[in-house]
């Protein structure tokens, strides 16, 4: 009984610390720039096509997630800012909002004629096989995918903390103006922010595919469950992003276990909507005051 | 931490400047004279802060220019101006509430790109300002409002400053720490550091000032020595928020 809690749970853990990667994105977007990007499934779904792609010509792993993330960070970070959120952000937050939901939409269909609608394998960068720990297996992938996601996001909470550069991308989300009369290049440390979004989505991609295999609607109910990460956690808080992430994957893995499988995609909505209820900030907001 | 360069005057010529199709600077014109305060007053609506905007290259002119120790600066961005010892503190709060007061100090220094000088600058704005230095530590949104006031000009002065522009520095504050806040602004000016404030409390800012801009409708409507200014009936009348007609 026990060891069946702890190994639903640990997999749930490392579920979550990919909805964890996906949500910082979120948060750190709308953060910087009032972004509320809902298209984010889809810059984890697309870049494992990328992949896949380079994959096909016989590049190997390594090279190809490599090239994967250049692409990403050109696309999702520089295209998406310059071509999408730049123009639309000065008409405000929804037309934006929903520029991305068009954007999500356009790209799941265009992977969909390229591609196809079958879902394809993925190479997996992490090994196979189990171990027991005090009698619980645990799959090494399961270790894997935790072992990178909190290096990374302990990387980006590093970087953001512990630089000038990272406390001038806090400095020009928190006040704008403010930073930008200290000369500091607002717009540069927004792109900043979207590059390390592209990142993210493209490392949150390379450890979710070989599982969920890539498929063009693959986006959709990740982005979801990214979104609802970081709400319940707090939209203005990166480590609330995180508690979000791993509330979600373990909850949905008992919700699938205990109580019944075809449930388990709600257990995410079914936790926003308590939240939103009863802490509507989010468990680790801030409350936020907004002058009109 | 007296700046060694001597301050520089600030001459706008002819400014028209606005914001889209609204225009709210008129063909400005006045000399504020180098290592002295100027305090511009007026109404509002009068321009004040749009003074401060046009010659930070916020807000670019439709004519005229900006000429600061003789150089032509008009419509310079910010990282230039910083270049060049003008530093810009404006109106309300200014800081990164979550960010320590140390890491808040710090990004004044941003453009210096020596971590090593940003640091010995530091210390000097610590030495002057030893409530900061104690609270050096904690989240900038912890300091009471005075404190906060004094964290942006020390900020300010980490670039060692030829030239100030500071917008309401008074607003929401003590009278005893605006008092302080104006003795502060009058010992940088006695360093050799040009000051141009903008300033509601009219009063206390001409008891410190040396010179003096009333603005009204974009245009300089009287400009003078601080003292007379102080005394002159039509001042008292703008004071009331009675109708100043322009001159000159």
């Amino acid at each position: 009984m026990f060891a069946d809690l702890a190994q639903l749970t640990i997999s749930g853990l490392a579920t979550g610390a990919i909805y964890a990667l996906a949500a910082m994105g979120f948060t750190l977007l709308w953060q910087t720039s009032s972004t509320i990007n809902f298209a984010q499934g889809e810059f984890v779904m697309v870049p494992a096509f990328i992949m896949l792609g380079f994959l096909g010509i016989g590049m190997p792993l390594i090279f190809a997630f490599a090239l994967t993330l250049a692409a990403s960070a050109l696309i999702f970070g520089v295209g998406f800012k310059r071509a999408v959120v730049d123009p639309m952000i000065r008409h405000g937050v929804l037309p934006l909002a929903i520029a991305a939901m068009a954007l999500s939409l356009a790209l799941q269909q265009g992977v969909k004629l390229v591609f196809g609608a079958e879902a394809r394998s993925v190479p997996d960068i992490l090994p196979d096989g189990v171990t027991r720990i005090v009698g619980v297996a645990v799959s090494y992938r399961d270790v894997g995918v935790l072992v990178i996601s909190f290096v990374l996001i302990l990387g980006l909470q590093l970087f953001l903390a512990r630089t000038l550069t990272g406390r001038a991308m806090q400095a020009s989300a928190q006040n704008p103006d403010g930073a930008r009369v200290l000369g500091i290049n607002v717009d540069r440390m927004i792109l900043y922010t979207f590059l390390a979004n592209a990142a993210l989505a493209s490392i949150a991609a390379l450890l979710v595919t070989p599982i969920y295999l890539a498929k063009f609607d693959l986006g959709g109910p990740l982005g979801l469950k990214a979104f609802c990460a970081a709400i319940i956690g707090g939209f203005n808080q990166m480590h609330g992003a995180l508690a979000g992430g791993l509330l979600i994957g373990v909850i949905e893995n008992l919700t699938g276990a205990y109580f019944a499988p075809q449930y388990k995609d709600a257990a995410a909505l079914v936790l926003f909507v308590i939240v939103i209820l009863f802490k509507p900030e989010g468990l680790f907001g801030r409350r936020e005051e907004r002058r009109v | 931490m007296a700046p060694e360069t001597s301050g520089a005057a600030v001459r706008l010529d002819g400014i028209v400047a606005g914001y889209g199709q609204i225009t709210i600077l008129n063909g400005l014109s006045f000399t504020a004279p180098a290592a002295k305060i100027t305090t511009l007053i007026g109404a509002n609506g009068a321009g004040k802060s749009t003074v401060f905007k046009t010659i930070f290259g916020i807000v670019r002119p439709r004519a005229g220019s900006v000429t600061i120790g003789g150089e032509a600066v008009t419509g310079f961005p910010a990282r230039e101006l910083l270049a060049r010892g003008i530093v810009y503190v404006p109106q309300g709060r200014n800081l990164f509430p979550t960010l320590s007061v140390r890491h808040n100090l710090e990004l004044g220094g941003i453009t210096l790109g020596s971590r090593a000088l940003i640091a010995q600058r530091m210390e000097a704005v610590f030495a002057r300002f030893p409530r900061i230095a104690e609270r050096a530590e904690q989240q900038a949104s912890a300091l009471s409002g005075g404190e906060q006031k004094q964290l942006e000009i020390g900020r300010a002065l980490l670039l060692e400053p030829k030239v100030v522009l500071i917008d309401e520095p008074s607003i929401g504050l003590a009278p005893k720490v605006v008092a302080d806040v104006f003795a502060l602004l009058r010992g940088l000016a006695d360093t050799g550091v040009t000051t141009l404030m903008v300033e509601q409390n009219v009063r206390s800012a001409l008891a410190v000032s040396d010179h003096a801009v009333a603005l009204e409708g974009g245009r300089v409507a009287i400009e003078g020595p601080a003292g007379e200014m102080l005394a002159n009936p039509r001042i008292k009348s703008l004071f009331l928020g009675g109708h100043m007609e322009q001159t000159g």
